[in-house]
């Protein structure tokens, strides 16, 4: 019965919805009771929506196997944070979640803003027709409230292990809110658009609403990235595995985006990027989501599929994007302004900035793209890996370090003045070009992009923190929260180029009380227990490693079996310190009765991820004084 | 000048899904099918009820070969689909996979036997070899070579899209 109410529950609130976006088009948007209708028919909708999706909660944490979904993806041996979990573990669910997260953030927006805001009616409109357009999307083709009627199996089927884990719990909601979030920019840009009132400045509406976004999408795909990090037992942080590619170029093209939104609210310049930019954020959203949930690629990430869902986003994806695109080419001239932008001031290196994102954002799709095209054009199966990227992002990326560099001295528009090659500028080079050296000779390097990345990076960080020194010894304002960010960004530099330069590995053959060396460490392996779970058994080894200073560390890598599935997962022990990881994985038994373990050195691999919670930091302030402003 | 920008800028997206389009409307293409030949590995490994050795000589001709579990709910959803084919004669052979040898039986005899015969697979040893990710999925077998392999449930649709094209191409199964 719960199971059929949550089902009609969503059926209703997409009709709500879709009356939502038909007033917001047929009344006229300045009458403030047709606006404040609109306002409540919204709310009532999404009210419906969120109730649905807590009775699918409800039905998940208390097991009730008569919904296949819940069936196929839980299990009563679960605790009930994975009970939970579960239901966004797979598309149905996970979808789901995504579209109540799109009426979350239209909630959100609909009771903090005020009904006279000019663009609010067309704007609710717009989130409206695209919640529409996913909730027909789960109801047709992906329905989570599909019964296995009469039988109930006794005994669900298990969320895959290796997603019974607290931060790949909660990647998908954060990575989700950070995607949805952008549709509180991109329907102020549509509906901007439509009005054709260029003197609307939208792009304060939504500064903090896309902050907000971005914050969240950077904390989610770190959260990805630590989870791969430590769970799959492979050592490394991102793998340029194509799903990860689609989650990277929305938050390309949001960092471009909110760069630019800062000129265009300031001045109205780089209004035609900022729309522009707006849009691809959103799209890319929405293509990310075309191309995970269409079984198109294979990924770690795919779903099961069948082929209306490919289709069905295809189709909807396609409209909204292509009906932006003529709205956008045909406002083209109320985009433009008569202001030019001044050589070398902040704009002229925000425009810049824009290009060379932009540049990354072609190239990932491509890299993306390519092997579809070839598989298309000769039958043949191609994969683009690592070393196109590593291509592409290298240089590009530290030619944007350079012009943050060169950004930090200009001025809001106007060029810079005689005095714009001052000393800061001259310092930083000198120490930057003095710990390039250093590391150079403490640590043997001879790579020289490694070398140039350790220099741009440190150029970044020395020019900040004479910025800072500035900011509380002098007394000079500068913006405390992109000091944070872009700090963040010069050690993610220089931890990406110091991890892939010093990280080591080795697999050891190992016996029972038996020692190895591994660089300076002695490693003994100590014990070898099994361990019974409610879900799963488990080997866990435990090994000394008796360091250089001789103090001694226990690392105890595990290998679980689950019953559910008779899946094997490895269970990775890591030892921190401040500048490496010691990490330790144990294969399978030989023969001989010896065990294969595999124990790496990651270097800096804390440190990439600390970079990221910087950005994030910065973001979240960001986020917070614009609020406060604007109350 | 201008009017060409504005058609760039509203080309781009139509020629950026046209694509999709075409590709997801390739004949070759079926999000989890795969089409490739590949042959058969070799394998001998146990029957489920008794101590029979089943080897890969004992799969000439044409044959569906099933992956499925009794810890895959999919599958029993699968399960009423299987036997429909089955009662049209078509050889099916289920490849117990990563289970348990009494729940194998438990759930056989709960739900009945399409197969012509099942080989377990408990280590999922031939199933690696064969490419299986999952259950359930199902190959088609055509004299030693698989010229289907499907992720995923086979239902009616997938049977019709995904299957039947190539068993009337290949006149594989003709019973009379």
């Amino acid at each position: 019965m719960l199971i059929e109410i949550a089902h009609f529950l969503s059926i209703l609130s997409t009709g709500l919805f879709l009356l939502c976006f038909l007033f917001s088009f047929i009344l006229d948007a300045k009458d403030i009771f047709a606006v404040n209708l609109i306002s409540r028919i919204y709310s009532r909708g999404f009210l419906l929506l969120i109730s649905s999706f807590m009775i699918y909660v409800w039905l998940a944490a208390n097991d009730n196997f008569n919904v296949l979904y819940i069936a196929q993806h839980s299990n009563t041996n679960l605790p009930l944070f994975y009970k939970i979990s579960s239901i966004w573990s797979a598309h149905e669910g996970s979808m789901f979640l995504w579209i109540v997260f799109l009426g979350l953030w239209g909630a959100v927006y609909n009771s903090f803003v005020s009904n006279s805001q000019p663009l609010k009616a067309k704007s609710i409109g717009i989130i409206s027709i695209i919640a529409v357009g996913f909730l027909l999307f789960l109801l047709l083709t992906s329905n989570p409230f599909e019964t296995i009627l009469p039988i109930a199996p006794f005994n669900g089927a298990d969320i895959n292990p290796v997603l019974q884990d607290p931060a790949l719990a909660i990647h998908p909601p954060i990575l989700y809110l950070g995607y949805v979030g952008f549709v509180i920019a991109f329907s102020h840009a549509i509906a901007f658009l439509i009005t054709g009132d260029s003197s609307i400045k939208w792009e304060n509406l939504v500064r903090s609403w896309s902050v907000v976004s971005w914050v969240f999408l950077t904390i989610g795909i770190s959260l990805g990235s630590w989870w791969a990090y430590y769970e799959l037992g492979w050592g490394g942080y991102w793998f340029w595995d194509p799903v990860e590619n689609v989650a990277l170029m929305p938050w390309l093209a949001a960092t471009a985006f909110i760069h630019s939104l800062r000129v265009s609210s300031k001045s109205s310049l780089l209004r035609i990027w900022t729309i522009l930019l707006s849009i691809i954020v959103f799209s890319l959203s929405l293509f990310g989501a075309f191309i995970v949930r269409s079984g198109i690629i294979d990924s770690v990430h795919s779903f099961a599929n069948d082929p209306e869902r490919g289709l069905y986003l295809l189709g909807f994806t396609g409209f909204l994007i292509i009906t932006s695109m003529i709205l956008f080419s045909f406002r083209l001239p109320i985009l433009s302004s008569n202001k030019t932008i001044a050589a070398l001031s902040k704009e002229s290196f925000i425009s810049i900035n824009n290009i060379i994102f932009g540049t990354l954002i072609f190239s990932t799709m491509l890299g993306i793209l390519y092997p579809l095209i070839y598989e298309f054009l000769y039958e043949q199966k191609i994969s683009v890996g690592a070393p196109f990227y590593n291509a592409i992002y290298i240089p590009t990326t530290i030619l944007a370090c350079l012009f943050l560099f060169f950004s930090i001295d200009s001025k809001w528009q106007r060029g810079f003045k005689k005095s714009f090659l001052v000393t800061p500028m001259f310092i930083s080079v000198i120490l930057s070009i003095a710990s390039t050296f250093v590391t150079y000779y403490l640590l043997l390097i001879t790579d020289l992009w490694i070398l140039i990345s350790i220099f741009t990076g440190s150029l970044i960080i020395f020019r900040y923190l004479i910025v800072v020194k500035d900011y509380f010894l002098n007394n000079k304002y500068s913006n405390p929260f992109s000091i944070i960010a872009h700090l963040g960004l010069g050690i993610l530099v220089i931890s990406i180029a110091l991890n892939s330069e010093l990280s080591t590995e080795r697999a050891l053959n190992i016996k029972m009380n038996e020692s190895d060396m591994y660089r300076d460490y002695k490693i003994t392996f100590d014990d070898l227990r099994l361990i019974k779970r409610s879900n799963y058994d488990s080997v866990r080894a435990s090994f000394l490693l008796t360091g250089p200073d001789g103090k001694n560390i226990e690392l105890s890598p595990e290998k679980r079996k689950y019953f559910a599935r008779g899946q094997v997962t490895t269970e990775t022990a890591i030892h921190l310190t401040p500048l490496k990881d010691i990490y330790m994985t144990i294969g399978d038994q030989l023969d001989d009765g010896s065990w294969i373990v595999n124990i790496q050195f990651n270097y800096f691999i804390r440190w990439i991820w600390f970079s990221a919670i910087m950005m994030a930091l910065g973001g979240s302030m960001l986020a917070l004084s614009l609020v406060r402003s604007k109350q | 000048m201008n009017i060409f920008i504005r058609l760039i800028l509203i080309l781009i997206p139509i020629i950026f899904f046209s694509f999709f389009y075409l590709y997801i409307n390739d004949d070759d293409y079926y999000p989890g099918a795969d089409f490739r030949v590949i042959d058969m590995p070799k394998f001998e490994i146990n029957d489920l009820y008794k101590d029979q050795r089943f080897t890969h000589l004992d799969l000439e001709g044409s044959y569906l070969i099933n992956v499925w579990a009794s810890w895959c709910i999919t599958c029993r959803v699968e399960h009423g689909f299987l036997q429909k084919l089955s009662d049209q004669n078509i050889p099916i052979v289920g490849l117990n996979y990563k289970d348990d040898k009494e729940d194998a039986l438990n759930w056989i005899n709960k739900f009945g036997d399409p197969y012509k015969f099942i080989i377990h697979d408990l280590k999922g040893r031939l199933a690696l070899d064969m490419g299986v990710t999952g259950a359930p999925e199902t190959f088609l077998l055509h004299n030693g070579k698989i010229i289907v392999h499907y992720r995923g449930e086979v239902n009616k649709m997938i049977w019709n899209d995904v299957f039947i094209p190539i068993i009337n191409k290949e006149d594989i199964f003709n019973n009379d």
